[in-house]
C-alpha cells in the first residue's frame, strides 16, 4: 500500500513538473504607430495600456511630429508610414490633402464593424457617403466659470445675455477689474472670435445660401451681403468691451491663448474667462502649477456664452479625428484597436484624461462640460454638417479681432468680409 | 505532544524550508541581477563607444563639407551640387538652409513631388532654437533632436554645421544638416547580448531633451527629466542631484517606465563635450534571473513539502488512531488483568475450598474409613479442577488467539456430575440456596470427549449461577440426553436457570469478552476472573455446540449448553436389578419423573410420594423392598421421614437418603434416624444400580477395568527424570501397581541405558522434556536412530509439565508415542501404559 502512495506521489509530482515546463514558443509582436501633432497624449497612452490587457502582443506607440500639417503627406507616402494619423475636418477643403484622403481607410465599412453609433452624428463628416475620420474629442467655444467667485457675491451664472452684462456689471462694482478675461493678444484664438464664431454661426444657420454666399465671397472687392452675417456677433464683442465687460488691454496681457490664459483663471479673480474647448483641456496639469489655485483652489465648470436671451449657443465641431491608413502594415490589428477605441467607454475616458469634451453621446459624465448638455437642440449647431468652410472661420476670426481692437469698425469689417487678413 | 502542536511544527518547517528556498532563490537572483546589471552598464558604456564613433564620424564628414563649402565661398546651387555629387548613401540627404528665412534646398526631392528639391524648416521644431548647430572647425558633434525629414516623412537626425553662402556677393549665413535616417542609427544599436534585446536606447541632451526618444518613454513629458518626475517619486532637489549625476557620470539606476514597469536605466555620457547622454532603459524583469525556473523550483519544492505533509498527517493520524486503539486496549487489558489478578483467586479458592474443608473433615474423622474414602474421591475431584483451571488461566491467550485445542478422551458423564455437585456444595450451603440436579433420560454413561473442557463449560455456568444468585435464592440444573444428528454422538442438554441478578441487556452484547464481569451494587463482593464466559464460549464454540443465554435483570438467568458429544466405544454392561418395589419420596415432580424411568430402566417396579407424610403412609399399606427419600422435603424432611418410616412401618426397609446438597451434617442424625446409606442427586442409572446394590449387599459387577492391576505386574520402565521429587512420586505410584521403574537421570544417561538395554527390557520410556545435558527431544531423536530394530522403536511417552497442545505436538513429532502432563493423573498413566502393552503385544 505504501509503495502504491509512494508512486502515485512521485506520478504527481512528475505531472506537475510537466505542467509548469515553461513555454518558449515566442509569439509575434505588431507593432502600431500613431502621428499627430499633440506634443503629448498622455490619454491616447492610457488607452494604450487598456488596449495591453486585451492584446498583449501590440506595442502601440504615439509619435508627435512638429509641422504635422505640411509633412503628413510626405510621411504617408514614405517608407515609415503611419498606421493611424489625425485628421481634420478643414483638410477636406485643403488639396494638398488629397493624397491624405487616398490613404484613409473607410471606417463606415460594414465588414469593419465600427460602432460610429456612439459619436453624436453632427460631429461624422461622410466625404462620397464614406467615413474616413473618426472623432476622437469634439471642440466648441464658451467662458471657464469660476463658481466659487459667484457663490462668494451672491451671483447666479447668467443664461441670458441680459443676465450677462449684469452680472459683469454686478462683478464690477464689487471691485472686480475683469468680470471676463481672455486672449486677445494675436487673431489666431483670440476671445473675440471665441465671442463672434458661435452667433455668426448660428446666423448662418437660419439661411442655406447665407453659407453658400459666406463660403463664397468676393476675395477682391469683399462682399458686404456676406459680411452682414456678421453684424450681431460683432456687436455682441463690441458691446461687452464698450461696457467693461471685458478690458482689452489686460487680456493683451496674457501672452498665450493655453497656458497663461489657464494660470491667469486660475489665479482666482476672475469670474469668466473666454475660450475655446481645446483650452479647458489644459485645466487639470495647470491646476497643479498655479500656486494661487493651490493655496486657494475653487470650482469651476466650462459654459456656453449667454451671447442671446435665449442663452448660449454650443457649437459641436470635432476637434482631433483619427484616421487609418489603410496602406500600412497590420491592418487588422489596426482595426482592432480603433474598434476597441470607438466605444462609449474609451472615449470618454480619453476626453477624461484630456479634459476636452467627449465626441459621443454622452456629454454629462464630465461635469466640466455638463452645461453644454443642457444647451436645446434649436440651439447646438455642427459648422461641418452645416457646410461651413474654413473662410468663414478665418473671415470672422480676423473681423471681430479687429473690431475688438478698435482697428476696424463693425460696418468696416462687414464691408470688408471675404478680404481680411 | 499534542496534535496541533506537530501540525504546527511541521507548518513552521515546511514554511522554513520554503523561505529558505525563496531567500536563498531570490538572494541568487539578485546577485545574478547585480552581476548582470553591471553587465548592461558594460554594454551601454559599449554601446556609447559605438554610437559616438558613429556619430563623430557623421559629424566629421558634415564638417569637412562644411568647411570646404565655406573655403570655396559656394552659393547656395553650389553648395547644393556638391554635396549632392558627393553623397554616397542613397539614404542620408543634406540640407541647405538660410538661417533666416529657414528655407532652403534639399539633396534629394520630395517623395511626392519628384523635380522638387526645395525644402522649408520654417514650421519645424529643431530650428526654432538653434544652439545645438555647431560650427565646423570646432570639431563638436552638433545632432538635432529627431525630427521627420520633410522630405520623405522618416524619422531623421540631423548633425549641423553652420556656413556661409555667397549670396549674389555677400556671405549670407546659412545651416547645413547631414540628415540620416534614425533606423541608419538603430540598426547599429544592438546589443550584442540576447538578455539585453528589450533595452530601449534614447539620446538625450544635458536638458534632459530627447534627441533620439526610445519608445519606452511616453509622450506625456517633452524632456526624459519630466517624464522621469512624472512617473517616479521625487523631490526637486534630490531630482536636481540624480539628473546632474545622469548627465555627467555613467551609471545605473532603477525607475518605472510609463507603463508602471520597474526598470533598470543605464546613462552614459556621450560626445566629447559631454552635452549628450546615452541612455539605455530595460524592463527589471528582463533582467531578472526570477525565470520561471525558479519559481518551478519553489512549486516544486511546495508542492513536495504539501505532499509530504498531507501524506505524514494522514501516516500520522493513522498512527495515532492505531496507538490510541492499543492504548486503549493495552489500558482496558491492564485493568481487566489488574482486576484478573485480583480477583482470580476466586475460581482457584472454590476448589481449594472443597479440598481443604473436606482434608479437614476427613482428618477429624479419619476412622470412619468410608467418610474418609468419599472425601479423598471429592479431594481428588477438586484437585482435577483445580489443575484444570490453572491450565485454563494459562490458557487464556490460547483461547484470545483461538489456539485452544481439545484432547478427547473416554470418561463418566456420572463422574462429571458429581464433580459438579460436590465443588458447588460448599458455595450452595453458605448461600443456603434453594438447589435442584436433575437428570432426564441419561442413558449413555460414557462419553469420549475433553472431560477437563467440558467440565470447564458446566462449572463455569453453574458457579455463575450460584455466584449471582442472592443467598436464599433458587438454582436449578438439568442434564438433559437427546438423540444427535450427528453420527455416534448424544446430544447432551445442560441447562443452568438461577434467580439470581439477571444481567443488563448492554452486558450480555459483551459477556462473552474476556475480563468482562457483569457490575452491580449487589454483587460486587463477588469474585470472578472474568475469563469464565469468554473461555466457555470458546471451548462451546470449539466443540461445535451452541450455548444460549436467557437473562432479566433482577429475575435471573438461564443459560442452556448443547453439544454433540461422541459416544466412547467403552461403556458398563447391562445394569439389570432383580423385581423389587421402591418407593421414592420427593417434592420435585420433575425429578420424581425422571427418577421413575431410572428405576423402571433397571428393572425395579417405583411409586411416588410427594411427601414425607405419603411416604410413611404409602410403606406403611404396601411392602416395598427399597424407600429412596429426599433430605430436603417442606412439610416433612427426609431424616424425620425416616424417622417416622422406622418407628410406624412394621417392616425394615432398607432406606436410601438423597439429596443435592452436602448430607455431612445430618449423616450422624440420619443414621440415627435409620437412614442407611446416602445418595447425592442427580440420580444416575449407574448410581442408582451401584447403591443399590451396595445397600442389598449384592456382589456388583466390575465397573472399572482399572480395578484388577494383576496384568501390569512385571513390567519394566524406563523412567527419565532429572528431579529427585518427580522421579520418587512417580516411581512410587508405579510400584503401587506392582510395575517396577530405572531411572536415567538425564536424555543422555537414558540414551545409554537403551544402547545397552537388552531386548524387551523395558516396555517403554517416561521421558522428561527439560533436562541438563540432553533434553528428551533430543534423546527421543536418538534413540530413534539406533540401529537396534527394538531399542529404536521402543515406546516414548512425554512425561513433562510442557503441557500445551504445541508441546505434545513437538513430543510426538520428535518420534515419541505419547504425552502426559505433570502433575501426572495414575489413572492416564496406567491406561497409557495398558495402551502400550496392548500394541506391544499386537
Amino acid at each position: 500500500m505504501k509503495k502504491l502512495i509512494y508512486v502515485a506521489l512521485t506520478g504527481a509530482m512528475a505531472t506537475s513538473l510537466v505542467a509548469c515546463k515553461p513555454q518558449n514558443k515566442e509569439k509575434p509582436i505588431y507593432n502600431i504607430s500613431i502621428i499627430g501633432d499633440y506634443s503629448n497624449f498622455e490619454a491616447l497612452e492610457a488607452e494604450f495600456e487598456r488596449f495591453k490587457d486585451i492584446r498583449d502582443d501590440v506595442v502601440l506607440t504615439y509619435e508627435p511630429v512638429s509641422d504635422y500639417r505640411n509633412k503628413l503627406a510626405t510621411m504617408l507616402e514614405g517608407d515609415e508610414k503611419p498606421n493611424i494619423f489625425f485628421s481634420y475636418s478643414w483638410m477636406a477643403s485643403d488639396e494638398k490633402y488629397n493624397s491624405v484622403f487616398s490613404h484613409m481607410e473607410d471606417l463606415s465599412d460594414q465588414a469593419l464593424n465600427m460602432n460610429l453609433d456612439c459619436i453624436r452624428p453632427g460631429l461624422i463628416n461622410r466625404k462620397d457617403n464614406k467615413v474616413l475620420m473618426a472623432p476622437i474629442f469634439s471642440k466648441t467655444d464658451g467662458v471657464l466659470v469660476n463658481k466659487n467667485l459667484f457663490e462668494k457675491e451672491g451671483l447666479q451664472v447668467p443664461t441670458t445675455w441680459s443676465g450677462l452684462l449684469e452680472v459683469c456689471a454686478a462683478f464690477r462694482e464689487k471691485g472686480y477689474e475683469n468680470p471676463m478675461m481672455g486672449y486677445s493678444k494675436n487673431p489666431s484664438g483670440n476671445l473675440m472670435y471665441n465671442l463672434a464664431y458661435p452667433i455668426f454661426v448660428a446666423e448662418l444657420a437660419k439661411d442655406p445660401e447665407a453659407i453658400d454666399r459666406a463660403n463664397n465671397p468676393d476675395k477682391v472687392a469683399g462682399d458686404p451681403v456676406a459680411g452682414e452675417y456678421m453684424r450681431s456677433a460683432l456687436n455682441v464683442v463690441d458691446q461687452l468691451i464698450k461696457q467693461n465687460c471685458i478690458n482689452i488691454e489686460n487680456c493683451d496681457k496674457i501672452e498665450d491663448n493655453y497656458n497663461k490664459v489657464l494660470l491667469r483663471f486660475f489665479d482666482g479673480d476672475v469670474p469668466m474667462m473666454i475660450c475655446g474647448a481645446d483650452t479647458p483641456s489644459g485645466t487639470k496639469k495647470r491646476e497643479s502649477v498655479s500656486a494661487a489655485y493651490q493655496a486657494n483652489p475653487f470650482s469651476y465648470s466650462f459654459y456656453p456664452i449667454p451671447v442671446t436671451e435665449q442663452g448660449g449657443y454650443f457649437i459641436d465641431s470635432p476637434s482631433v479625428q483619427f484616421s487609418v491608413n489603410k496602406d500600412c502594415d497590420n491592418l487588422d490589428v489596426t482595426n482592432e484597436f480603433m474598434r476597441f477605441l470607438l466605444s462609449d467607454t474609451e472615449l470618454n475616458n480619453m476626453s477624461s484624461i484630456k479634459r476636452l469634451v467627449t465626441p459621443t453621446k454622452n456629454l454629462f459624465f464630465d461635469s466640466i462640460y455638463a452645461p453644454f448638455a443642457n444647451v436645446p437642440i434649436e440651439r447646438t449647431f455642427s459648422p461641418d454638417m452645416l457646410g461651413v468652410k474654413d473662410i468663414i472661420s478665418a473671415q470672422i476670426r480676423i473681423a471681430s479681432y479687429k473690431v475688438g481692437k478698435g482697428e476696424l469698425t463693425i460696418d468696416e469689417a462687414i464691408a470688408a468680409y471675404g478680404t481680411l487678413k | 505532544m499534542k496534535r496541533i502542536w506537530i501540525v504546527i511544527s511541521n507548518i513552521l518547517i515546511m514554511l522554513g524550508i520554503l523561505t529558505f528556498v525563496i531567500v536563498y532563490s531570490t538572494l541568487e537572483s539578485q546577485s545574478a541581477v547585480r552581476s548582470q546589471r553591471e553587465n548592461f552598464e558594460k554594454s551601454t558604456v559599449a554601446m556609447e563607444q559605438l554610437t559616438e564613433n558613429y556619430l563623430e564620424s557623421e559629424q566629421l564628414i558634415c564638417d569637412v563639407w562644411a568647411k570646404y563649402i565655406n573655403e570655396q565661398n559656394m552659393t547656395m546651387d553650389e553648395a547644393w551640387s556638391f554635396i549632392k555629387v558627393s553623397h554616397v548613401s542613397d539614404n542620408i540627404s543634406a540640407h541647405i538652409i538660410y538661417s533666416d528665412t529657414l528655407q532652403g534646398k534639399s539633396t534629394r526631392p520630395s517623395i511626392i513631388e519628384k523635380d522638387n528639391y526645395e525644402v522649408s524648416y520654417s514650421s519645424e521644431e529643431i530650428l526654432k532654437d538653434k544652439s545645438w548647430i555647431k560650427t565646423a572647425t570646432k570639431h563638436e558633434i552638433g545632432v538635432s533632436k529627431q525630427y521627420r525629414n520633410p522630405m520623405d516623412g522618416l524619422k531623421s537626425i540631423a548633425f549641423s554645421n553652420y556656413i556661409t553662402l555667397n549670396d549674389s556677393g555677400t556671405s549670407k549665413e546659412a545651416i547645413l544638416l547631414r540628415v540620416i535616417p534614425v533606423k541608419e542609427l538603430i540598426e547599429k544599436w544592438v546589443f550584442p547580448q540576447e538578455e539585453f534585446k528589450d533595452a530601449n536606447l534614447s539620446i538625450i541632451n544635458t536638458k534632459g531633451e530627447y534627441i533620439i526618444r526610445g519608445s519606452s518613454y511616453s509622450t506625456t513629458s517633452d524632456t526624459f527629466f519630466e517624464f522621469y518626475k512624472f512617473y517616479n517619486k521625487i523631490d526637486a532637489t534630490s531630482a536636481e542631484e540624480l539628473f546632474n549625476k545622469i548627465v555627467t557620470e555613467a551609471g545605473s539606476l532603477d525607475m518605472y517606465n510609463s507603463r508602471k514597469e520597474k526598470c533598470v536605466l543605464a546613462y552614459t555620457s556621450l560626445g566629447d563635450e559631454g552635452d549628450m547622454v546615452l541612455l539605455s532603459l530595460m524592463p527589471l524583469k528582463s533582467l531578472s534571473t526570477e525565470t520561471p525556473e525558479n519559481w518551478l523550483l519553489i512549486g516544486v519544492v511546495s508542492a513536495g513539502l504539501l505532499m509530504l505533509f498531507i501524506f505524514d498527517f494522514i501516516a500520522m493520524l493513522n498512527f495515532n488512531k492505531q496507538l490510541s486503539i492499543s492504548a486503549t486496549e493495552a489500558k482496558s487489558a491492564n485493568k481487566a488483568k489488574t482486576d484478573f489478578l485480583s480477583t482470580m483467586s476466586h475460581d482457584i479458592r472454590t476448589p481449594m475450598n472443597a479440598i481443604i474443608g473436606l482434608t479437614t473433615i476427613s482428618e477429624k474423622n479419619i476412622d470412619d474409613k468410608k467418610l474418609v474414602e468419599e472425601n479423598l474421591r471429592k479431594i481428588s475431584l477438586a484437585s482435577n479442577h483445580l489443575l484444570t483451571l490453572i491450565n485454563d488461566i494459562l490458557d487464556i491467550s490460547k483461547v484470545e488467539s483461538g489456539k485452544l485445542s481439545l484432547i478427547p478422551q473416554t470418561f463418566s458423564i456420572v463422574d462429571t456430575a458429581e464433580n459438579l455437585v460436590n465443588i458447588s456444595q460448599p458455595m450452595i450451603k453458605e448461600k443456603n440456596l434453594n438447589f435442584s440436579f436433575r437428570t432426564n433420560s441419561m442413558n449413555i454413561e460414557y462419553l469420549y470427549a475433553d472431560q477437563l473442557r467440558l467440565n470447564q463449560i458446566y462449572i463455569n455456568i453453574l458457579s455463575n449461577a450460584i455466584k449471582y444468585t442472592l443467598p436464599g435464592g433458587s438454582v436449578f440444573v438439568d442434564i438433559k440426553e437427546e438423540e444427535s444428528q450427528k453420527d455416534g454422538c448424544v446430544k447432551l442438554i445442560y441447562r443452568v436457570e438461577d434467580t439470581g441478578i439477571g444481567m443488563s441487556k448492554e452486558y450480555m452484547d459483551d459477556m462473552y469478552q474476556a475480563f468482562t464481569r457483569q457490575t452491580d451494587s449487589r454483587v460486587n463482593s463477588i469474585q470472578g476472573t472474568g475469563l469464565g464466559l469468554a473461555i466457555t464460549k470458546q471451548m462451546v464454540d470449539l466443540m461445535e455446540g451452541t450455548i444460549e443465554c436467557q437473562s432479566e435483570q433482577g429475575k435471573g438467568t438461564t443459560f442452556t449448553v448443547t453439544l454433540d458429544i461422541p459416544i466412547a466405544e467403552y461403556q458398563r454392561g447391562e445394569m439389570k436389578l432383580k423385581p423389587m418395589n421402591v418407593l421414592i419420596a420427593d417434592d420435585d415432580e420433575v425429578l420424581l419423573k425422571t427418577a421413575l424411568e431410572t428405576l423402571e430402566s433397571l428393572g425395579l417396579k417405583a411409586d411416588m410420594a410427594r411427601s414425607g407424610a405419603e411416604a410413611i403412609k404409602m410403606v406403611k399399606e404396601k411392602h416395598y423392598d427399597i424407600a429412596i427419600v429426599d433430605l430436603m422435603m417442606p412439610d416433612l424432611n427426609g431424616v424425620e421421614t425416616i424417622r417416622r418410616i422406622r418407628k410406624e412401618a412394621d417392616y425394615n426397609i432398607p432406606i436410601l437418603l438423597i439429596s443435592a446438597y452436602d448430607y455431612s451434617d445430618v449423616d450422624k442424625e440420619a443414621k440415627e434416624a435409620g437412614a442407611n446409606g446416602f445418595l447425592s442427586k442427580p440420580l444416575f442409572r449407574s448410581t442408582l444400580y451401584n447403591k443399590i446394590n451396595e445397600l442389598l449387599g449384592t456382589e456388583v459387577e466390575s465397573t472399572e477395568p482399572e480395578n484388577d492391576y494383576s496384568d501390569l505386574k512385571g513390567i519394566n520402565i524406563l523412567v527419565t527424570e532429572d528431579n529427585d521429587i518427580n522421579w520418587e512420586i512417580i516411581s512410587t505410584l508405579l510400584d503401587m501397581y506392582g510395575i517396577t521403574t530405572e531411572r536415567a537421570e538425564n536424555g543422555r544417561i537414558a540414551l545409554e541405558k537403551v544402547k545397552n538395554a537388552k531386548k524387551d527390557q523395558y516396555l517403554l520410556i517416561f521421558m522428561d522434556i527439560q533436562m541438563p545435558e540432553m533434553n528428551g527431544l533430543d534423546a527421543t531423536r536418538a534413540i530413534r536412530a539406533l540401529d537396534d530394530p527394538w531399542a529404536s522403536s521402543i515406546p516414548i511417552i512425554a512425561m513433562t509439565s510442557d503441557a500445551f497442545s504445541e508441546n505434545v505436538m513437538e513430543c510426538l513429532n520428535a518420534g515419541m508415542n505419547g504425552h502426559i502432563a505433570k502433575p501426572i493423573d495414575i489413572k492416564l498413566v496406567i491406561k497409557e501404559i495398558r495402551r502400550i502393552k496392548e500394541n506391544t503385544k499386537l
